[in-house]
């Protein structure tokens, strides 16, 4: 343990801030004083902030019509899969006492569809759906292949289980004449999953793109024939598609089905009057003792959320400001009689 | 040898006590022990240790699976292999391998690191050891050896200072009669020479050709740890000589004052005596370790919990909901029932959920120690310039438990006190000298003082001796007769040696040290002892040389507590000069000299007070009849067959009455710097000290005194110095009796009864007043046997400050093991040589003072560095910042894993229980190494609550870590309710909004990613948020970490879901286009902010209001400046208490008798400087025979010699 002298200079430990524990610091002291203004400053903007989102939500028209019940007949057909060439249609009238001004979007909602279900989400593969390799379903266990073995595209448990109702919304002009909204079926999902998740597989024409796969089981058409009408609209890019495959959180939910062309009648949004909605119905939801229905909503500015957020931050505002009562209280109460928490 | 006289047999067995005698080594065991001397073949079939010393655990080969398998034995690291194993089964994993991966091997790499470093170190010093030269005699010729290749059976020389290599058995040295000097501090602590003497037969042998032919045979005892005993025999030359511990040199020793030595190696290496006392090292822990142990086991149960209720879930769900929905999600091949898919998702939620045990916990921890040590190694305050020592910690794993110490255990010598004997006061004839006053002639505190007084005058002078009174001088030069006499009396009365090896050079061998400074003031003081025959003393007074004739050295013991000498001047007048002990001198003092004693004792009452030790010196004239007739009668006692000893005390005792009274000597035993203040600051922190030492019981006491461990405002100080059971117990039960009595009379009045020793414990807790407990070796030998040690540690822990004197090295750790065994208390030893290394292995912290000669104890230690002041910086500083920031560290750990992990089980109960995750698996695996590691981290190394003048300011700071109040189990289920309350919120106010809620432009917002980025997002801002709350010491580094891992978390967010990474990688990069998506909405924003606002002002508010309603010390300091004037000034007052009343007297504490024996017989004086010396007449082989005979009196084992003592 002998060392030289000039090593035993360079034991001296150094004289800097941090080897001595001297770092200048700001000293966290939560004071009476900062943490009462803060509570009262957080109760202002909590309760500001609520009660701007309980007005805004009550500018929100909103209709839906479950048709699960209603459409009996055909949920009751749709129960046996033997029976799903056969269609099977129901129409669902209904009142609207209100215009509902400005955009109106029409969404699909599932009750107790289990979207989220680790299986399930995994089900899927992302590069078959960019179209780089369109028989790339490694990860789509359970529905990989069809049975006589070709890779199914789109593959795996959420494409196979795509919501495949068609609801077309009418508006009755007089009782004799109805005509059908205009619904634009475009722009309905994100811009990244259009443009940058979904790709079709490049060919010259999308059916031979897809040539040597299968259809998914549950699907009455392959995938470049989902819309007959837009043949843009086909293939991976379909919107439907898209927004189907962007999983739900939670076993109840809605997707955005139709935006409303505000054209004709409808360019101030939906005139009050009488409605019907005439629905194909195609995805059985009984079996699983799900629910569907169909929604009618405006929005606003923060979407269409609900009462819940507003109501959230108002109560949040009152229960922070009534802390900071009562904190108020306690501190000039213990200021009087101890002089220990003075401040500087 | 040093252990004391009268030691029962009983000690003997007590001081090896089967935990740790019970050593074997693995080949069986051994009998006995033959060695051949200059034989290595016939050593070498009995395979004996070799001398060299391994502590390291592994080699470059052995390093990585050793290494790693002791790393899997750490129940956490197995826990994670176990993980990453049921990770690879697909049909249960849950996440993917990368998420256990990366920070187990993250983790294992750094412990791995850390051992090596650590045993490279271990192999460096077992190097240096066994690289130490010795020279050997091998066929014939001296050869110079390194110690590891030194075999038993070899001879080797030592040479002056060298330390003995290992267990020798001497046999021949350059002094007379094969007599050597050694030191044996490293081995138990004592700091003065001890003798050691080959037996005739051998003390022959001095040179190498008759040493090379030499081929004596040794038959002794097996290794063992006793370092006082030592029983053997040498067969040589068909004769067989009895061997005892007095003729072993032990390894640790070092050779004194002699020239040279051969030795026989009897033990090598492991079995050497020191090396067997040192104990076994044990692998500390902290008790944080272990509560965090017993933690993640409870957490882990909690684990188990959630994942059963979770598995129920799932198999009723499975069995309700899943079974219909197989439309769209059939069940997978291996499953057939619901409740084999429970199964599994038991499985997988024990995969899902692991992060409640996280595993970057044990590597923060560790981290967070090693910052700590490095603060310690840096620490400029602890660094001692005199010996340019650093603070040192060598071990980085025990920091915070230096923030609980409720014990503390002190060595001594070198420890408190700096073994330097000081000259500081005397009185003579009523005036007494050596106080400091200034110009103004008030007394002058320490550090004021003028220029120490010149002795330039005398040119024999030492130069390193001080003295600041020079009055003293003043009186020496103006010929007062009582001043002259006093010192010539110290020039005469020793039995010190002198060396002059060049003309003025003097060199004085003294026996103890406090002899040694009293021959030194008097030496410049103008009364030089220059030389000594056996007949005469030669002495310098004042320039001029007078010899005086020795006549006869009434040498000193410990029942006599004095010694003295009779001479006769150069004018051939009689006189005896005496000095000892003031208890016994006072007494023996002429009537005549009552005056004188009055002012005397009241001088001696003043330097007691003042912590020095004291002797009285006095002399008496003798008439020339009287003293041929009292020297017939002494030598007609010395030559008595029976009693020889009593007798010749009685004699001794005659002569030594009716003395004129001279003075008196003040030696101050220099404490190191800041003892007393340490203790005093370190007794508030309410710490206990207990001193244990190997000196003897008046030393012990006096020490006590002076650096204020004791002091006389204590109620009563117990002695306990029984020598049986009976007499230990009766006398414990007294004290206890003592301290319950007065605490009955003080207290309210409650009656006690002694029924329970459980109540006995409880009633001595709440003992009033302030006892002190001083026991000794061989008492406490009785009392830490099975039956009294619950008895002894209960009266011992009532006192507030206990000495135990007398005690071996192995007592040392009983003793702490006792406190450690009943109290839960944490303990620290600490002390300086390898008398003090089983302690400081057997402690909780075990601390070593450094830069002293041996190294050993700083071996052993866990802390080093090299006055014992710093301790309080240590622990009060350092230790109280590490058991604060550990803690805090851990609730915040604890806390945002269960924040971060229990999300997963309320949305298992909207998942169908399917195992999935809330986040992104990249979040998973990043969250606690990345995004939240860092701040938390600076806050673990960098926190302070209050700067660090505040806590020596407030030593009940360090309170809360004794009690541990910062992080208990208590605490622990308070952050994991925090942890579980914020979960809760981050679960369901995300899904509150989310469940209606669309985008602004009608798309959908309620998707699974998006939840999952909204619900990490808070996550993260929350967990930051409370970091923020908890950091109190903002340094730039806290800032950088915090803000940087958000503004990691955000950038790596939005590259994960960047286009850049999907179009590479479009099956692992799945939340393409999330980030930007998500978090450009309003209501994602909203509902962060009002998740972070939610979980976090209940915690504010909740501070708050422990702030007000029961704020504790650390708050109070922070916040106030009032009371901590008070404090101060409470402080500064208690700092020096003057000490009056009790006299603490000893003469020379460390001084052995047999001294006296030794010079008159000139027996351990060269012939160079014997010349003139007319030979003593008596017979040299009774000299030994005596000095033998007391020597194996000393020695505790009834075999120590051949020759059994006759005393009673």
């Amino acid at each position: 343990m002998k060392r030289g002298s000039h090593d035993c200079q360079s034991r001296l430990p150094d004289n800097t801030a941090l080897k001595q524990q001297q770092l200048p610091a700001y000293r966290l002291q939560l004071t009476a004083t900062i943490i009462l203004s803060g509570f009262f400053i957080t109760g202002v903007f909590c309760l500001g902030v609520g009660v701007i989102l309980l007005l805004s939500a009550k500018n929100i028209k909103e209709v839906e019509i479950n048709y699960t019940e209603k459409c009996s007949d055909c949920a009751k057909l749709r129960e046996n899969t033997a029976n799903f060439d056969k269609e099977c249609t129901c129409s669902i009238p209904f009142y609207l006492p209100e215009a509902m001004k400005g955009d109106v979007y029409m969404f699909y909602k599932l009750y107790g569809f289990y979207q989220n279900l680790y299986q399930y989400v995994l089900s899927r593969s992302n590069s078959q759906l960019m179209g780089i390799d369109i028989k790339d379903v490694s990860n789509c266990a359970p529905f990989k292949n069809s049975h006589n073995g070709i890779p199914i595209a789109p593959c795996g448990a959420i494409a196979n289980s795509i919501f495949n109702d068609t609801i077309v919304l009418s508006y009755n002009l007089n009782s004799s004449m109805s005509i059908k909204v205009p619904m634009l079926r475009s722009g309905i999902s994100w811009w990244t999953d259009k443009y940058v998740k979904f790709w079709n597989p490049s060919s010259q024409n999308l059916s031979s793109a897809f040539a040597g796969t299968a259809k998914p089981p549950s699907w009455p058409k392959p995938v470049y024939e989902l819309d007959e009408e837009d043949p843009e609209n086909n293939g991976f890019i379909n919107e439907d598609f898209i927004v189907w495959m962007r999983t739900a959180a939670f076993p109840t939910f809605k997707k955005l089905y139709r935006r409303l062309s505000r054209i004709q009648h409808f360019t101030e949004g939906l005139p009050a009057g009488s409605y019907s909605f005439g629905i194909t119905y195609n995805f059985p939801v009984t079996k699983f003792q799900g629910e569907k229905s169909v929604v009618l909503s405006t929005l606003t500015w923060s979407g269409g959320s609900s009462l819940f957020l507003g109501l959230a931050y108002t109560v949040t505002g009152a229960l922070t400001w009534l802390a900071f009562f009562a904190m108020m209280a306690i501190h000039l109460r213990l200021k009087g009689r101890k002089t220990l928490f003075h401040q500087e | 040898m040093t252990v004391p006289k009268e030691m029962p047999e009983k000690w003997a067995r007590a001081g090896a006590p089967h935990s740790w005698s019970r050593k074997k080594p693995s080949w069986g065991t051994e009998e006995e022990r033959r060695a051949r001397a200059n034989d290595r073949e016939y050593n070498e079939k009995f395979q004996y240790a070799s001398n060299c010393i391994k502590t390291s655990k592994y080699n470059i080969l052995t390093f990585l699976p050793v290494n790693l398998f002791e790393q899997f034995q750490e129940v956490a690291n197995t826990y994670f292999l176990f993980l990453l194993i049921l990770q690879l089964i697909p049909q249960i994993s849950s996440l993917s391998w990368f998420t256990t991966i990366v920070p187990l091997v993250l983790v294992l790499t750094i412990t791995a690191v850390k051992d090596a470093t650590d045993d490279y170190f271990r192999h460096k010093s077992d190097n240096q050891v066994n690289n130490r030269q010795s020279q050997v005699l091998i066929n014939g010729v001296l050869q110079q050896e390194q110690w590891m290749n030194v075999c038993v059976g070899d001879i080797i020389k030592l040479e002056n200072n060298q330390f003995v290599a290992a267990d020798l058995l001497l046999l021949s040295s350059s002094e007379p009669h094969g007599l050597c000097y050694i030191e044996t501090a490293e081995l138990d602590g004592e700091t003065n020479m001890k003798v050691r003497q080959a037996i005739p037969v051998t003390s022959e042998l001095g040179d190498i050709s008759k040493l090379a032919k030499f081929d004596g045979e040794v038959i002794c005892e097996p290794p063992n740890n006793k370092l006082d005993k030592f029983s053997g025999t040498l067969y040589w030359k068909e004769n067989k000589f009895p061997l005892s511990n007095q003729n072993m040199l032990l390894r640790g020793c070092v050779l004194r004052n002699t020239e040279w030595c051969f030795g026989l190696v009897i033990f090598a290496g492991p079995d050497t005596k020191l090396m067997q006392n040192s104990g076994r090292t044990k692998f500390k822990r902290t008790s944080i370790d272990r509560l965090m142990n017993t933690l993640v086991l409870w957490i882990f149960g909690f684990l188990v919990c959630m994942g059963v209720i979770l598995a129920i879930g799932n198999a009723i769900w499975e069995h309700e909901v899943g079974t219909r929905f197989q439309v769209y999600l059939p069940w997978d091949e291996a499953v057939d029932s619901a409740f084999f898919s429970g199964f599994l998702s038991f499985w997988s939620y024990i995969i899902i959920l692991n992060t409640v045990v996280p595993i970057s916990l044990y590597v923060s921890v560790e981290v967070i120690r090693l910052g700590h040590s490095y603060f310690i190694n840096w620490d400029k305050k602890m660094f001692c310039m005199k010996k340019r020592t650093p603070a040192e910690a060598r071990t980085t794993t025990l920091n915070e438990e230096l923030g609980q110490v409720e014990y503390i255990f002190s060595d001594k010598t070198g420890t408190l006190t700096q073994n330097i004997m000081v000259f500081n006061k005397c009185s003579i004839h009523g005036r007494s000298y050596g106080d400091v006053f200034d110009v103004l002639g008030h007394k002058a505190e320490l550090g004021e003082r003028p220029e120490p007084v010149d002795f330039s005058f005398n040119p024999l002078a030492d130069k390193k001796f001080l003295f600041w009174d020079p009055s003293l001088l003043e009186a020496v030069k103006m010929g007062d007769h009582h001043t002259h006499e006093f010192f010539r009396l110290l020039s005469l009365c020793h039995t010190v040696m002198s060396e002059e090896k060049n003309e003025g050079e003097l060199y004085y061998k003294a026996q103890s040290p406090d002899e040694g400074a009293l021959v030194t003031a008097a030496r410049n003081f103008g009364f030089v002892f220059r030389s000594r025959t056996p007949k005469t003393i030669t002495v310098h007074e004042l320039g001029t040389a007078i010899t005086y004739q020795l006549l006869a050295i009434l040498d000193f013991n410990n029942i006599r507590k004095r010694m003295s000498v009779i001479v006769r001047n150069p004018e051939g007048k009689i006189r005896l000069y005496c000095k000892g002990a003031d208890t016994i001198l006072l007494e023996r003092l002429h009537h005549s000299t009552q005056e004188l004693l009055n002012t005397t004792t009241d001088h001696l009452n003043e330097y007691a007070g003042e912590g020095l030790r004291t002797l009285v010196l006095a002399y008496k004239d003798l008439d020339e009849e009287y003293y041929e007739e009292w020297a017939e009668r002494r030598l007609q006692a010395s030559l008595a067959q029976d009693s020889r000893e009593d007798r010749l005390a009685s004699v001794y005792e005659e002569v030594e009455s009716d003395m004129m009274l001279l003075g008196a000597t003040a030696i101050e035993d220099k404490l190191q710097q800041g003892v007393p203040e340490t203790i005093a600051l370190l007794t508030l922190a309410n710490i206990k000290i207990w001193v244990l030492t190997g000196d003897k019981q008046e030393t012990a006491v006096n020490i006590g005194y002076s650096c204020k461990m004791l002091t006389d405002d204590m109620t009563e100080v117990f002695i306990v110095t029984g020598h049986t059971v009976l007499e230990v117990r009766e006398e414990l039960r007294k004290a206890r009796e003592k301290m319950m009595d007065s605490s009955r009379t003080v207290g309210n009045g409650f009656t006690y009864q002694e029924k329970l020793s459980s109540k006995l414990a409880s009633v001595l807790d709440a003992v009033a007043g302030e006892y002190a407990l001083v026991i000794n070796g061989h008492s406490l030998a009785h009392a830490l046997e099975a039956d009294m040690e619950l008895e002894f540690l209960e009266t011992a822990c009532a006192c507030k400050a206990v000495i135990c004197c007398r005690v071996t090295p192995l007592q040392k750790a009983q003793v702490v093991e006792l406190v450690k065994k009943y109290k839960k208390a944490v303990t620290l030893a600490i002390g300086d040589g390898a008398n003090d290394v089983s302690m400081i292995k057997t402690a909780h912290i075990g601390v070593g003072i450094s830069g002293q000669e041996g190294i050993q104890a700083v071996l052993a230690s866990d802390y080093s560095f090299s006055q014992f002041k710093f301790l309080q910086r240590l622990l009060l500083v350092h230790g109280r910042w590490s058991y604060l920031r550990m803690c805090k560290f851990l609730c915040y750990f604890f806390y945002k894993n269960f924040a971060f992990t229990m999300v997963h089980f309320w949305f298992g109960f909207f998942c169908g229980f399917s195992a999935q995750t809330v986040y992104d698996q990249y979040f998973i695996t990043l969250y606690n190494i990345v995004y939240t590691s860092l701040p938390v981290l600076a806050m673990g190394v960098f926190d302070q609550d209050v700067p660090e003048q505040r806590s020596m300011e407030y030593p009940k700071l360090y309170e809360p870590g004794q009690l541990n109040l910062l992080f208990n189990k208590r605490e622990f289920f308070i952050c994991i309710a925090q942890g579980i309350y914020t979960s809760v919120l981050m679960f369901f106010i995300p899904y509150g909004v989310f469940a209606e809620a669309t985008r602004d432009d009608g798309t959908q917002l309620a998707d699974y990613q998006s939840f999952a980025v909204t619900v990490a997002t808070s996550l993260v801002i929350v967990v930051s948020v409370q970091i923020g709350l908890d950091t109190g010491y903002w340094t730039a580094i806290n800032h950088f970490f915090i803000w940087g891992s958000l503004a990691v978390y955000f950038a790596i967010l939005f590259a994960m879901h960047s286009n850049g990474l999907f179009d590479m990688f479009p099956n692992q990069f799945r939340f393409v286009g999330n980030a930007q998506n998500t978090l450009a909405q309003p209501t994602v924003w909203l509902t962060i902010v009002l998740t972070t606002v939610v979980c976090i002002m209940p915690v504010v508010a909740f501070r708050f209001l422990r702030l007000h309603l029961k704020p504790d010390l650390s708050d109070t300091v922070r916040y106030t400046q009032l009371v901590r004037k008070k404090q101060k000034a409470q402080h500064r007052c208690m700092r020096r208490v003057g000490r009056t009343g009790s006299r603490r007297s000893g003469y020379a504490f460390s001084h052995q008798e047999g001294f006296g024996e030794l010079i008159m017989s000139g027996k351990n004086m060269r012939v160079s400087s014997l010349a003139l010396s007319s030979f003593t007449t008596r017979s040299s082989s009774s000299w030994i025979e005596s000095l033998r005979r007391k020597k194996s009196d000393s020695a505790s084992s009834p075999s120590g010699g051949a020759d059994k003592p006759l005393k009673g």
